[in-house]
């Protein structure tokens, strides 16, 4: 019995104390995972992700299109269960409207990426020029994401930091002035760090990045910032552009057609300057279902989330670009064809946001264009035209667009009239792209816009504004946060 | 309590005939059982033809007691008594003393000579008070326990047809409540004791399974549970230090019994149907109202008249029918135990098929145990228990494109075929999501789990008061996933994955035990124990979209447009020492102290240690001579407790600051073509987390009258917990996401009711009822500097964008936060809807703030969803070999959030048109202006978060109706029979307008999302009727 008893407690004593330290195997932990360019290589990716996570946020779900709705080249169901998109296109946005939260959230997490690789990069050992691009993309991305929201809320949080403290909790609003010195900031490192071109389709390059500083620069000559100087900052930097065009690799796709099939297919081609690249057949969390059902009519399977004000569609000039633009004849499940008057909803719809005729509709890999080579253009035509007469640059820059559209050429306009065109053929080569709703807004032109409002639009409802409230989820985390 | 009453198994009745054929059974069973394990745990009885001893074994009322078990003290001679209560066995001598035992009977020993013929008649032992409870690490006498514990025994539902461990708690322990948030089988079941703590920690209670800490309910046949005890206050769970806060239940497993060997099949078949449908429109009236809509809204018709007539003449789709079945659940069971005084086993095989109320779901078991224990030598007994099982679900998770949701969004003039007879893929005027039909068929989702539990010891006497007790114990889980999507909804691009999983959970537990009773007052109990567990899990998932051969769906993940593969591990530690003295003086005043400390590796090194004590003190004043003088009381005791308990209520490196690294989260598409991954930070890092500390009060009496008949207990409790761990949501411009941390306190307090007596006893009749009450009240006393804080999930996103619940100090845990609806804005109320940019029969709500808006700033808490009371009385009534079982359930004082119903009687993102009947009754102008349902306009706002769409879910149910029958001895021969037939869920009382007011989507650990039902898989009402023999 002694030798059980020694068994016993020899037993009950083998295991003793082990070490209690975690050993976190398999997970990515803290900064020592931006060690390697790799590693800072996949934090790149985490950052651009935040911007096209279908439905839940960034820009590849119809929230894009809802958020801009205020503007006259895009309108809702007036039934149907479009409650959220209605308080966009009535300016009465509730501070609870879920769809604005996919922007602001897209844009945050993409900041929370860019500042990791900012703040980090010292750390990563490798190649000096791989870490210059991607801490270029990175810069490029801050600002991009700054200045949709700046555009769209006008006073917001301003995070440097990727680390959480908590004194965030308290801070207040950061207005335009600071946050577009930081936006000019970013892209001119952006800028400097960058190559020419870009390494993979829906990355972005030196050109782009100086393609957005014209557009900033653009947009600072109007309101809020209003300064004049501005312009012909915008006017330089886009010419650089135009001049440099086979250095990034940027030009016009000669057939407007040809351009939009490719965009649904979602191929590359060098009229993109940055796009959002989808693979919808991949996953559907990868698809970009701002386009497909979202864009398409109920008689066809469609979801009616956008389409666009019929004042607008009637001031759009005939044309190819008129064609390529817009889906007009529906037809019904029976086959039957019907004019856009005899819908349920009696608007025109995009034909550039449909899927492809035999893609599929829900799950789209269509390419979403935050800029296209036609921007720098139009970008370089008005902004020269407002430093003084314009040149035949300027006149050359906008007649490629109206040529290539279908339209003749412009000649002998006064400033103020050559403007006039510039700003309307950006409504028009960009209708529904995320162009339109923040001219009106640089041009403080709503009334008048509002006043042209087709009768049988959604009624506008109490005063309409530019600056959408701040989410409410933050708000109610931060009070001091409201705009 | 009637002897005639039918009995356990384990104490049934043979002739000797069916006896001596048994024998040899049990030698056949023995020798297969021997090739597997020891043989030396299995000595046959051997009777040797001389010395004989007869005699006749009778009750108090001098009728004979047939499965007495009589033995000769110091030997491993034993036998049972007859049909007639007669037995015969040989002594080894000229004498000895008989042992005569019966459970429910005082146990007797009486010296006899060889040759004598003996009468003996045992007293039935009323109080029960030498019924023995486990406890942790331990058993002590019923009547000792200073701690609050409910016990469930394998008799207290043998009369109903229970499938899962949670079926045989809800409703018979006070204080415990059992919640079953999916109704699918084999789904989601929610338990709690006491209510629930911990916010961010799993609230479900800590099971003990056979001593197997942190084992799983699920891996249990219910037939093997011999019982439960349910560990409440903290006295008894501080044992249990780190993981005690939410009550601990010990579950026992039967155990072979040194009688004889029995042999038990039984077989139960039963039809489920839903509970109860949807009032829905049907194809003509739905048209009808989606024109009236158009019509109100100002656009153009969805239907023609010509087609209404067509759906008047031919009917719709009515899609719950098309998804909800009438489903057939089979059970076979065969159980076999026995062994001599020194060994005995316990074999057992379970086998489940239950199909599930939706269309293609089910749930299929099958579970083998065997328990071995024997008895080596006076000092050394060893066991072994081994339990083995799989479990295979299909389809049963209920997300909100589940057909359940999906039936009540589709349009029902829509056709669940083509002309052309494929699925139709897109309902055109209701739901956006895939239809419902081919939701259930064309999708798989198959969760394999096989387990194994291994756990084995020994006990060493080193003398009569000091043993030790070493075990080791292996849980292993293997769990396999198998999904497709198929053509049909996924729009063409099919995907399929695979997950496969391996967890293991290894234990040692050392139990050192002294016992001795010093100058025959001060009794002692002590143990002291080492322990440490290691937890293991590793993963891994392969996923394929857009395969290239969707009919190969997982089998064949690289025939695909694209793959990507996925693995993560995941370990945790915890080394533990604790102690515990029981001190009993004079058999009246009890005390109990213990201290448990506990080191986790989910800490960092310097929180990884914390320390729970716990004291009960307990007087048995029916010990004192002024009680006994009353002659009223069989028992009475007064207890009082105090302890505390812990939760490591984190996942493990939640001090770390990890990335996200999933495709969804960081998976970038450059191309068109394929997916870049990438790594997304996660939630913030807290490396300052520690420990969270419940402390608890209990207060108890239990008592006993009429000589057993009325049993009653009370305790009244109030636990605070501490240093919470709750997840703060961080805003979306500081990353969004959570951070663990340690905030505020939390306040839970109680009482509980248990009274079970025997109303009637007379002749052949007698009915004995268990009622049990609990209520509970649940207070946040303080969440630091924070004003509120909310909750970091959204169960009915898409819907609605803010988060359900708020945490407010003052207020209860599972407050639900949104708007106060006010009904519709009223014809002469049109200046102040005005305001608002309404109308009226435009929705009205509470504009707290008076800013003629309604925005964040109005909402404000509207309810709460943990239930207050929980009940359950169960009733058995008996006539002769008839028994009746009645047992009502009851969950009352709690609100839903019904996103489901609210989804039949809006246009709302998931579904473009209402489909309730109700929305008939909406405000019309000029039609019916008193309306609160709001009418049809462009200008109406719904706010699922609101008072509109939350209800009351109080329900009381008949959770089970059975009658049973057993045949009398001899009606086949050698063949004991019972036959029942029964119902479940029979009726429901409710307001609740949703199919079941039970059924939830919150997940069984969680109380943040409690009493949310957004496409709940709804609880069925089932018809069963089985039959039991043995042999």
């Amino acid at each position: 019995m002694k030798k059980i008893t020694l068994v016993f407690i020899a037993l009950a004593f083998a295991g003793c104390k082990k070490s209690l330290i975690e050993d976190p195997r398999g997970q990515v932990v803290g900064t020592q995972a931006l060690s390697t360019v790799a590693g800072l290589n996949a934090a790149l990716t985490g950052a651009y992700k935040p911007l096209a996570v279908t439905w839940v946020s960034g820009f590849t779900t119809a929230a894009v299109d809802a958020v801009l709705m205020g503007s006259d080249d895009l309108t809702t169901h007036p039934a149907s269960n479009k409650q959220d998109f209605r308080e966009f296109d009535q300016y009465n946005v509730s501070n609870l409207n879920g769809r604005m939260v996919n922007i602001w959230n897209g844009c945050y997490k993409s900041i929370q990426g860019a500042n990791n690789i900012i703040n980090n990069y010292k750390s990563t050992v490798g190649d000096a020029a791989a870490i210059n691009q991607i801490l270029g993309e990175a810069y490029y991305l801050r600002a991009l994401d700054y200045y949709w929201l700046i555009r769209l809320w006008g006073k917001i949080p301003l995070i440097t930091s990727e680390v959480y403290d908590p004194a965030v909790l308290k801070i207040s609003g950061t207005g335009p002035a600071e946050i577009y010195k930081m936006i000019e900031s970013d892209l001119a490192n952006a800028e400097k760090l960058m190559a020419n071109k870009k390494t993979d389709d829906g990355r972005t390059s030196k050109g782009a990045a100086s393609a957005l500083l014209a557009d900033v620069y653009l947009t600072e000559g109007g309101w809020p910032i209003n300064d004049n100087s501005k312009f012909a900052l915008a006017a330089a930097k886009a010419k650089e552009v135009i001049d440099n065009k086979a250095l990034y690799g940027f030009d016009l796709v000669p057939d407007l057609n040809t351009f939009w099939q490719n965009t649904k297919a979602g191929t590359t081609t060098s009229e993109e300057v940055f796009s959002i690249h989808n693979c919808g057949t991949c996953n559907w969390f990868n698809s970009n279902t701002s386009t497909g059902a979202s864009a398409m009519p109920l008689e066809e399977n469609g979801w009616d989330d956008y389409f666009s004000e019929i004042r607008f569609f009637n001031d759009f000039p005939a044309g190819v670009r008129k064609n390529v633009t817009f889906h007009t004849v529906i037809t019904k499940a029976d086959g039957t064809k019907i004019p856009w008057q005899n819908t349920l909803v009696k608007h025109p719809y995009y034909q550039k946001f449909r899927a492809p005729d035999d893609g599929n509709i829900n799950s789209p890999n269509s390419t979403l264009h935050l800029m296209r080579y036609a921007h720098v253009l139009l970008i370089y035509a008005e902004a020269q035209a407002r430093t003084g007469v314009p040149n035949e640059q300027a006149y050359s820059s906008v007649n490629a667009i109206r040529t290539r559209a279908g339209l003749a050429p412009l000649s002998g306009l006064s400033s103020t009239d050559f403007i006039n065109a510039v700003i309307n053929e950006r409504a028009w080569e960009f209708a529904g792209e995320y162009t339109r709703w923040f001219d009106i807004e640089r041009l403080q032109i709503l009334p008048a816009i509002i006043a042209k409002r087709d009768a049988a639009e959604n009624p506008v409802i109490g005063t309409p504004k530019y600056y959408l409230p701040i989410p409410a989820a933050e708000t109610q985390l931060d009070p001091n946060l409201g705009n | 309590m009637s002897k005639n009453l039918p009995v356990l198994s384990g104490q049934h009745v043979v002739d000797p005939s069916l006896y001596r054929t048994l024998s040899k059974m049990k030698r056949g069973v023995c020798k297969a059982l021997c090739l597997f394990y020891l043989t030396a745990l299995f000595p046959l009885i051997s009777l040797a033809q001389s010395n004989m001893v007869k005699g006749v074994v009778k009750d108090e009322k001098g009728l004979p007691m047939p499965g007495v078990s009589v033995g000769v003290k110091g030997t491993s001679t034993g036998i049972v008594t007859d049909n007639n209560g007669h037995f015969s066995l040989n002594l080894s001598g000229t004498g000895g003393d008989l042992v005569f035992s019966y459970i429910g009977y005082l146990k007797q020993e009486v010296n006899v000579k060889s040759g004598s013929t003996v009468t003996i008649t045992l007293q039935p032992d009323n109080k029960n008070l030498s019924e023995v409870v486990v406890v942790g690490y331990g058993t002590q006498k019923k009547s000792d326990v200073t701690g609050s514990l409910s016990s469930v025994s394998a008799k207290d539902f043998k009369d109903q047809p229970v499938t899962r461990l949670d079926q045989a708690l809800q409703g018979r322990a006070s204080g415990v409540q059992v919640v079953n948030n999916s109704g699918a089988p084999g789904g989601d079941v929610k338990i709690r004791v006491r209510g629930s703590n911990s916010i961010l920690g799993d609230n479900n209670p800590l099971y003990v399974i056979d001593g197997f800490i942190g084992g799983d309910f699920n891996n249990l046949n219910p037939d093997d549970i011999a019982n439960i005890e349910i560990l409440k206050d903290a006295s008894s769970t501080a044992i249990y230090g780190s993981r005690g806060a939410n009550g601990v239940v010990l579950v026992t497993t039967k155990r072979g019994n040194a009688q004889k060997p029995e042999i038990t099949v039984s077989s139960l078949y039963s039809s489920s149907t839903v509970l109860k449908k949807y009032d829905l429109l049907n194809a003509a009236d739905y048209a009808t109202v989606v024109n009236e809509r158009a019509a109100e809204l100002g656009v153009d018709p969805t239907y023609t008249n010509d087609q209404i007539a067509g759906f008047k003449a031919k009917g719709g789709t009515n899609w719950q029918d098309q998804i909800f079945r009438t489903a057939p659940t089979q059970e076979y069971k065969i159980a076999a135990s026995g062994g001599t005084a020194k060994s005995q086993y316990l074999v057992s095989l379970d086998y489940l098929n239950q199909k599930g109320i939706v269309l293609n779901s089910g749930y299929k078991r099958y579970a083998v145990r065997s328990n071995l224990n024997s008895q080596i030598s006076d000092k050394l007994a060893v066991r072994f228990n081994i339990s083995g099982m799989r479990r295979e679900n299909l389809n049963n998770q209920s997300p909100v494109n589940a057909p359940v949701v999906q039936a009540l969004g589709w349009a029902p003039t829509t056709p669940v075929r083509t002309a052309a007879g494929t699925y139709t893929i897109s309902d055109p005027v209701g739901s956006i999501f895939q239809n419902p039909v081919a939701l259930a068929t064309d999708q798989t989702n198959v969760f394999n789990n096989t387990s194994a539990n291994l756990i084995g010891g020994a006990n060493y006497h080193f003398f009569k008061d000091l043993s030790l007790d070493v075990s080791f114990g292996v849980d292993y889980q293997n769990q396999q996933g198998e999904y497709y999507s198929g053509p049909t909804i996924t729009n063409n691009i099919p995907t399929a994955s695979r997950t496969s999983a391996e967890l293991v959970n290894l234990q040692n537990t050392n139990t050192l035990n002294y016992i001795h009773t010093f100058n025959k007052v001060h009794s002692l109990n002590v143990t002291a124990v080492f322990e440490q567990q290691k937890y293991t899990s590793t993963m891994f998932n392969a996923n394929a979209t857009n395969l290239t051969f969707y009919n190969l769906g997982f089998d064949n993940l690289a025939l695909s447009g694209s793959q990507s593969a996925g693995s993560s591990y995941s370990r945790s530690n915890l080394i533990s020492y604790l102690g515990r003295v029981n001190y009993t003086y004079n058999d009246k005043y009890l005390l109990t102290v213990s201290v448990r400390r506990d080191g986790s590796s989910k800490f960092q090194p310097i929180n990884q240690e914390s320390t729970f004590p716990s004291v009960a003190l307990g007087w048995k004043l029916s010990e004192e001579p002024f009680i006994k003088k009353l002659d009223i009381f069989d028992q009475l005791k007064l207890r009082g407790s105090w302890g505390l308990t812990g939760s490591q209520a984190i996942s493990p490196y939640a001090t770390l600051s990890t990335y996200l690294s999933d495709l969804f989260s960081a998976g970038m598409s450059f191309t068109s073509t394929g997916v870049t991954s990438g790594i997304v930070l996660g939630n913030a890092a807290n490396p300052k987390l520690k420990w969270e500390t419940t402390e608890a009060k209990d207060l108890g009496l239990d008592m006993t009258v009429l000589k057993g008949r009325l049993t009653f207990s009370a305790d009244a409790y109030v636990k605070h917990t501490r240093d919470l761990l709750l997840s703060l949501p961080l805003p979306a411009f500081a990353g969004g996401g959570s951070i663990v941390s340690n905030v505020g306190r939390v306040k839970n307090s109680g009482i509980e009711f248990n009274l079970s007596g025997v109303p009637v006893s007379s002749g052949k009749f007698s009915w004995t009822s268990a009622f049990n009450i609990s209520y509970q009240k649940n207070l946040v006393e303080n969440i630091g500097s924070l004003k509120n804080i909310f909750s970091t999930n959204n169960a009915g996103a898409g819907l609605s964008s803010q988060p359900e619940f708020t945490i407010v100090a003052g207020q209860s845990l599972g407050s639900y936060w949104g708007l106060k609806y006010l009904g519709t804005w009223k014809p002469s109320e049109a200046a102040q809807a005005a305001k608002f940019g309404a109308k009226p029969g435009d929705s009205r709500y509470q504009d707290i703030d008076g800013d003629n808006a309604i925005t964040g700033s109005d909402f404000q808490i509207i309810g709460n969803g943990i239930p207050k009371y929980s009940l359950g009385w169960n009733n058995t009534f008996t006539y002769g070999n008839l028994s009746l079982n009645v047992f009502f359930q009851g969950l009352l004082g709690f609100d839903k959030l019904d996103y489901s119903y609210g989804k039949t009687m809006t246009a709302n993102p998931e579904a473009r048109q209402a489909t309730n009947v109700a929305i008939r009754d909406r405000y019309i102008p000029g039609v019916n202006e008193t309306s609160n349902i709001p009418a049809f306009s462009a200008t109406n706002k719904d706010y699922f978060q609101s008072t509109r769409f939350l209800e009351k879910g109080d329900f009381v149910r008949l959770k089970n109706i059975n009658l049973s029958y057993d045949f009398p001895k001899g009606t086949i021969p050698n063949v004991g029979l019972k036959v029942f037939v029964g119902a479940t869920n029979l009726f429901t009382i409710t307001k609740y307008k949703g199919f079941d007011p039970e059924s939830t989507n919150a997940v069984s650990g969680s109380d943040i999302t409690s009493s949310i039902d957004n496409g709940a898989y709804p609880n069925s009402k089932t018809f069963t009727a089985g039959a039991i023999f043995k042999f």
